[in-house]
């Protein structure tokens, strides 16, 4: 007798205080002094003298009236609602019994920081075949209860259940009849192996782990632009696809760049920790970011592979688990090393920086790459072939002649000016022309000139803008936009000759400038780039010029006319106000020839050496084949610059490891006692053999005496495929966390997983057991004892998690596309969501092929403005790490299932491929088979009269209005419109399908 | 309808506990269903997580409007008037304004910036209460205000101070102030969400997490209605999809729900079913809540809206458009309504900057105070305007050879002004002062998480009771911070 009351408090009562009671009043939280973790605090007195407890007396028990009493003082816990009514009778129940607990009683050592223990599946009562060991607790534990397993699921149910648990995609209706004609175990097991082996698998698991890994595609907070990391991305997928040792996956997460045999996919991999938030705000302060990053990667290492909420501990001592601030900054020097990633750009702008790694081209920008050396080398060949020839003595003779016939000058004729915004001018007396009138935010000036103005012998040679200051300019110019800040940039100069017949354009090099601006420079001027200028920020003060030479001298035939073209498209008002256009005319040979060359070469004396070298240097950058050469050599480089092998960011150890002080209070501008990396001491002990560096921690972490790591592993794996982990606080095996449902199964299986590590052979187990197998219908009395089947008497029926569901509409509508990996794709989204975060850049732009319809593992993941369909379903902003997701149940959701465009689009395909591949066009046939596609399972009859009606009801409303089926058939990009199928009928199935996509079977993991 | 449900079901499901219109669901609160069965949470309602809940204590304040200007306008050139800086405007500041100081873009010792002298301060009403006259409404309705001037932060840059300010916490990962009050309250109306988000401008810098539910289940995030497109997401039907197929297919999915619910008993289908019937509902009720035809000529003159029947920029968007219906909202008894506006982080050009804005929201702001005084609303109604932090009373501008700009303000966390109206306030009231320069609190500090605490408050709400057990920690609002001020109350 004493026994079993003994097991009724450890087994009810001591749970109950440990939820509710220990966070204050246990360990070394003595609230009140009170501690109700052992015996002498349950039989001690209150500080009022009156006894916590008194045997055989609830109602004289202080504990009671604290509990349910408000007369007493606010109800305790003080931190949160008070307890539920089934817990305070069962402790009032054990109290009026006698209160009985083993003799000097102490809370005993927290079950998860012990090694998972050595244990036997119990054996069965009952046989069965296919029952495993998983069954074995299952069963055991269910009959405590007086219960049994259920009943298997049918075949069609568990063929869908079992492929939506393995890949996250429905069975195909192959492999439903597959099963449905033999629902042996052999048969089973063979479709288990064959969803393992599926790349799907690898999708499916990759996108869970993403969660935790809070993988994203943008930085998160005000900027959130776009980053590249999709690389990691598709390595988790492989990582799972190839079933890597978890062991394996875990250090090449951690510490991927450390290990001696590190190669391109092991540093891949360590862009799990590259994840964390950036903010680059103007104003930011690079080494808080960074601190903040640390910490997020500390928190996340605690919470993903110990299970353990280490966060507290930034500021103070763990409250309730045994992790001091010490263990904490610790850990913290691990993950002190590297690389800052938020730069000064300029004055108080940031960017994004820190280490990446470039990864291979793809084939097509191989292809190029090659071509474009081949090309670059033929041209430098050709150059220095040139260049041997030596004809620097005729140039010079040449030279010497064309000066002794004339001098190149400059010359400022007086222009045709116009406007693009038709402002009001004046020529002034120097040629240059005043602009006035209201400030236009871009514009376009255009010089012309007629061919009367260039009546000398001599060709242009170069072409020069003075963008003068002016009193009458705001601030005096040279820009006009703002009195402050005199800058203008000048996007492009276009110089074309223009007659009745054609307009040539004439190709402009070597430009030079007075001042160019840090990144405007000059020869974006002519660069054929409108996005890139010239500018001259911050020398606002003075006049500016810029020259540019013309490629090939040109003379202005009779009837023709010479225009010149100043684009200035920065926006508010950043353009010249006082430009003035000249160019040079002269013999070719004497364009730019100074006073001092023009002396050397017609020196009688003989040159020094190096006056004969300045000679030599200006014949060569004269030689237009040589420049022009120069010109196309510097356009291969530049197009090979262009073509960046895609990239992805990576943890890289800074060869000077910073120092790591424990920060009080968390603030990293209060450093305390300096610390060295290592691991908290109630832990498992860190190997001396290890380095004290990110892989000595992977070692730490994946070492066999870790008690958590593989509790905390599969416990989520399980979660997954039934809904809620054993420990149904998968974030958290502390002491606060709830116990397990099934501790010797969680041992069990984490004793198992240690011996073979593999996670495909982990969840081959779970789904092979007759517990993943059972029916989930559930009778009234079951319902009514086990609301949330914790003790697994049916089988698990939860809701998908969101990608999944989109990814199941898409599959069964035949619109899934199986392409994988590579950059994150848009497909269709509702204008606006993007456009309100993220200084309005990239703009969303909906993928029309296959992109449309890839994976949601696969949708671009920007942290301000996530996939609105994916978040109205749980997805988390992946702005930290997440733990399982919530599964809530709302109207929004029902909104997206019957309006998103998604689904409608999914609706139109479902319709159609339930024409097409149906055997007849009785409707109550079309209708079955379209029930059969979305849930994987024959309709009932009441369920087939339903779906028939609606589609009668709907041919009838459609004769009606025949715009309704040209807008229903429009959903669908071309490309995947049926245009076989008559117009009506896809309609009308249109509402059907739409029916099939929202119902709970569809959309319910069962 | 084909199918009924039957009455052994709701018997059965009566017995358990559950309503019929509000059927049992396991997992809607992740962590309340994490239970064995012995420990299940009985007097919770799981069906229905929006369901008007009791609050800790009768309540001052049944719902909120919370007004948040995004950037933060100076407190100095609004509610806090300083003669000493107007008196010193131009000279350096003293060394402790700045020496071992932190700001986002201060990088040499700045000079003081005065209030300019046209934009006066005014005493106002009979309370007395000094108010910006860039602010000449709002002047006009300062016997209702309780304003806050010794508010402090801990950041000082927007994203970390705009999620400290509305989720107790400077970085991602926590509930917003609107997700815990909906969590703690729920709603009071069917048809529409218990938390509306209302935005002008772009999104802040906290992104959607501003909103956020954190780790609370996202039934308590706000909803975001949009003045453009769907007002809430997928609101519309797809194009050629009329009420009448809608309807029937709404009423044909539920039906074969209710043949599931027969088959495997999964309560959840059940609240399913409810959930189609409200989205069906909310198709109508939004749609009439956004339309504000129906509302008066003088209303949308009093408000400014940007209305046909209103004043300038008609059809655009507007701050003006969305303190109508944040009025609207909470009539329908939404909890809680929460505005952005975009615009207010004046480092540079103030001078023209803060008088364009003051001017965009100054009406509007002053109309609904008034509007719901009149309705009757306003004492039960809490209306808090707020900004993330302060300005600095030193002026910041430069150009690229390092010659001043038209001169703004910095952040600054160390004190600012917010106040309430309304919902159990104390009106008429000024609580807490700053120094000479407005740098420094002398009397009074207001922490955010003392704020937040009061604002719990007066919804009936303990702060210290308010948790959420996530990570093995009961998570609250005011993390373990937070004195409720009496002072600010009625």
């Amino acid at each position: 007798m004493a026994a079993a009351e003994e097991s009724a408090f450890e087994k009810e009562i001591e749970p109950l205080l440990r939820k509710h009671c220990y966070r204050c009043h246990a360990g070394q939280n003595e609230e009140a002094g009170l501690l109700l973790d052992r015996a002498a605090g349950l039989l001690g007195t209150a500080d009022s003298d009156e006894p916590i407890i008194v045997p055989g007396n609830a109602d004289a028990s202080l504990l009671m009236h604290r509990l349910g009493d408000e007369d007493y003082g606010d109800l305790m816990p003080l931190d949160g609602e008070p307890l539920p009514a089934t817990a305070q009778s069962a402790i009032r129940a054990w109290v009026d019994s006698g209160a009985e607990f083993p003799k000097n009683w102490k809370a005993s050592e927290h079950w998860a920081y012990a090694k998972p223990q050595q244990v036997t599946p119990p054996s069965f009562s009952e046989r069965r075949n296919g029952l495993n060991s998983v069954d074995a607790f299952i069963a055991a534990r269910l009959a405590e209860e007086g219960l049994t397993l259920a009943s298997p699921a049918p075949s069609d149910v568990l063929a869908r259940r079992v492929s939506l648990a393995l890949t996250g995609l429905p069975a195909t209706r192959e492999q439903v009849l597959r099963l449905r004609n033999d629902s042996s175990d052999a048969n089973y097991e063979a479709l288990v192996d064959e969803l393992l082996g599926s790349p799907a698998f690898g999708q499916h698991w990759a996108r869970h782990w993403l969660d935790l890994a809070r993988y994203a595609d943008s930085n998160g907070f005000q900027a959130d632009q776009l980053r590249d990391a999709w690389a990691y991305r598709d390595w988790v997928v492989d990582a799972f696809t190839n079933d890597l040792p978890f062991d394996q996956f875990v250090t090449e997460q951690l510490a991927g760049d450390l290990l001696p045999n590190a190669n391109l996919q092991t540093r891949i991999a360590t862009g799990f920790h590259r994840t964390p938030t950036c903010n680059i705000e103007a104003g930011v302060h690079p080494e808080a970011n960074r601190v903040n990053q640390v910490f997020d990667r500390v928190n996340t290492t605690a919470t993903v592979f110990l299970g353990s909420t280490l966060e507290c501990a930034q500021c103070h001592d763990h409250k309730y688990d045994p992790f001091t601030q010490e263990d904490y900054y610790r850990l913290f020097a691990f993950f002190n090393n590297t690389p800052i990633e938020v730069e000064k750009v300029a004055g108080v702008q940031f960017d994004f920086v820190g280490p990446k790694m470039d990864l291979p081209m793809d084939e097509k920008q191989a292809k190029q790459t090659s071509a474009l050396r081949n090309e670059l080398e033929q041209l430098r060949k050709r150059q220095a072939a040139e260049l041997a020839k030596d004809d620097f003595e005729s140039w010079r003779t040449r030279t010497q002649q064309s000066l002794a016939a004339g001098r190149s000058e400059w010359i400022t004729p007086t222009p045709e000016f116009g406007s693009s915004d038709n402002a009001p001018f004046r020529i002034l007396d120097d040629g240059s022309v005043l602009i006035e009138g209201g400030l236009p935010k871009t514009v376009s000036y255009t010089f012309r000139y007629n061919q009367t103005l260039f009546e000398s012998k001599w060709p242009i040679l170069a072409v020069r803008l003075d963008a003068l200051r002016d009193p009458s300019l705001p601030g005096g110019g040279p820009g006009r936009g703002d009195p402050e800040r005199t800058n203008f940039v000048l996007h492009e100069c276009d110089v074309n000759v223009v007659s009745t017949q054609e307009t040539r354009s004439v190709d402009l090099c070597n430009a030079s400038a007075s001042f160019s601006q840090a990144n405007y420079d000059v020869g974006k001027a002519i660069d054929d780039d409108q996005k890139t200028g010239w500018a001259i920020a911050p020398q606002f003060t003075d006049s500016h010029w810029a020259e540019f030479q013309l490629t090939e001298p040109i003379q202005i035939q009779p009837g023709e006319s010479l225009t010149v073209t100043l684009q200035q498209n920065y926006g508010r008002g950043r353009i010249t106000g006082r430009p003035k256009i000249s160019f040079l005319v002269g013999p070719e040979e004497s364009a730019g020839i100074t006073d001092e060359i023009a002396e050397l070469l017609l020196r009688e004396a003989p040159l020094k050496p190096g006056e004969l070298k300045t000679l030599r240097d200006l014949h060569r950058s004269r030689n237009t084949v040589v420049t022009k050469l120069d010109q196309s050599i510097k356009k291969t480089e530049k197009k090979l610059d262009e073509i960046k092998p895609p990239s992805t960011l990576v943890m890289v150890e800074m060869e000077q490891p910073r120092k790591t002080f424990v920060m009080e209070r968390g603030d990293y501008l209060a450093p305390g006692q300096p610390v060295s990396p290592g691991t908290p001491s109630s832990l498992h002990p860190f190997d001396d053999a290890w380095p004290k560096n990110r892989l000595g921690l992977a070692k730490w972490i994946t070492d066999r005496n870790n008690p958590l790591l593989a509790r905390v592993t599969v416990n989520r794996f399980w979660m997954h495929v039934f809904g809620k982990g054993i420990v149904a606080t998968p974030e958290d095996f502390g002491t606060q966390a709830d116990m397990p449902s099934h501790p010797e199964l969680l041992d069990w299986l984490a004793n198992d997983f240690q011996n073979h590590r593999s996670v495909k052979q982990l969840l081959k187990t779970l789904v092979m057991s007759a517990t993943f197998r059972q029916t989930s219908r559930v009778s009234d009395e079951l319902l009514a004892l086990d609301p949330d089947n914790r003790l697994l008497g049916r089988g698990a029926r939860f809701r998908m998690p969101a990608e999944m569901i989109r990814d199941n509409a898409l599959r069964i509508a035949g619109l899934l596309s199986e392409a994988s990996g590579g950059e994150p794709v848009m497909p269709y989204q509702p204008d606006g969501i993007w456009k309100a975060v993220g200084r309005g850049q990239p703009k969303w732009k909906a993928a029309e092929d296959e992109r449309r319809f890839r994976r949601g593992l696969y949708v671009v993941w920007k942290r301000g403005a996530p996939y609105p369909s994916f978040v109205t379903f749980d997805a988390p902003d992946r702005a930290s790490c997440t733990v399982g997701r919530p599964t809530t149940n709302t109207p929004l959701q029902a909104l997206v299932l019957l309006n998103d465009r998604v689904y409608a689009e999914a609706s139109l395909a479902l319709a159609s491929r339930m024409i097409r591949e149906c055997d007849s066009q009785n409707p109550r046939d079309v209708a079955a088979l379209g029930y059969e596609l979305a849930c994987a399972r024959s309709a009932s009859d009441p369920t087939l009269d339903v779906l028939v009606q609606i589609y009668l009801d709907e041919k009838q409303r459609l004769a009606d209005s025949p715009q309704d089926i040209e807008a229903r058939l429009e959903l669908l990009p071309k490309v995947f419109r049926d245009t076989e199928s008559p117009a009506i009928e896809l309609a009308a199935w249109f509402a059907v399908a739409s029916t099939l996509l929202n119902l709970d079977v569809t959309i319910t993991q069962n | 309808m084909r199918y009924a449900i039957p009455t052994s079901r709701r018997q059965i499901l009566q017995r358990t506990g559950f309503g019929v219109g509000a059927m049992a669901l396991q997992s809607m609160l992740g962590d309340e269903s994490r239970l064995l069965a012995s420990d299940v949470t009985a007097d919770f309602n799981r069906s229905n997580p929006l369901a008007a809940k009791p609050p800790h204590f009768a309540p001052k304040a049944k719902r909120i409007i919370h007004l948040h200007m995004v950037g933060s306008p100076s407190h100095l050139d609004l509610y806090d008037p300083k003669p000493q800086l107007v008196k010193h405007h131009g000279e350096l500041c003293p060394d402790f304004m700045y020496k071992g100081k932190k700001f986002a873009f201060l990088r040499s010792q700045p000079t003081l910036f005065g209030t300019p002298d046209d934009w006066g301060f005014k005493k106002c009403g009979e309370s007395g209460t000094e108010i910006s006259g860039l602010l000449p409404n709002l002047q006009g309705v300062a016997d209702e205000l309780c304003m806050i001037r010794s508010l402090h932060t801990d950041e000082f840059n927007h994203g970390p101070a705009q999620l400290f300010l509305l989720s107790g916490f400077g970085r991602f990962g926590r509930p917003s102030l609107g997700s815990w009050i909906t969590y703690g309250l729920g709603s009071e109306n069917r048809d529409l969400p218990g938390f509306v988000v209302l935005i002008t401008g772009n999104v802040l810098g906290a992104g959607n997490s501003a909103w956020g539910s954190g780790f609370l289940p996202t039934v308590y995030q706000g909803v975001e209605f949009r003045s453009k497109g769907d007002p809430v997401l997928y609101l519309s039907n797809p194009p050629g999809v009329s009420d009448s197929t809608r309807r029937q297919i709404i009423d044909s999915v539920n039906a074969i729900n209710r043949e599931s619910l027969l088959d495997v008993n999964d309560p959840e289908i059940s609240t399913r079913i409810d959930q189609y019937e409200m989205a069906y509902r909310m198709q109508t009720s939004v749609p009439e809540l956004m339309e504000i035809d129906d509302e008066s000529q003088a209303t949308h003159e009093r408000y400014g809206t940007t209305h046909r029947k209103g004043g300038e920029g008609k059809g655009k968007p507007s701050f003006a458009n969305n303190c109508l219906l944040a009025r609207r909202l909470v009539e329908r008894g939404v909890r809680f309504v929460q505005l952005f506006d975009q615009g207010w982080d004046h480092h540079s050009g103030l001078k023209n900057s803060l008088p364009r804005k003051c001017k965009q929201v100054d009406r509007p702001i002053a109309a609904l105070i008034e509007d719901l005084r009149q309705r009757g609303l306003l004492d039960e109604t809490l209306v808090v305007w707020s900004a993330e932090f302060g300005r600095t009373p030193m002026a910041q501008g430069r150009n690229g050879l390092g010659k001043k700009s038209a001169p703004g303000r910095d952040h600054h966390r160390d004190a600012f002004t917010v106040w309430m109206a309304g919902g159990g306030s104390k009106a008429g009231t000024v609580y807490g002062q700053t120094d000479e320069w407005g740098y420094n609190i002398v009397e009074n500090p207001v922490h955010v998480h003392d704020l937040n605490a009061t604002i719990l408050d007066l919804m009936g709400l303990n702060h210290e009771r308010l948790t959420y057990r996530h990570q093995g920690r009961q998570y609250r609002l005011t993390d373990v911070h937070g004195v409720v001020q009496e002072g600010v109350k009625n």
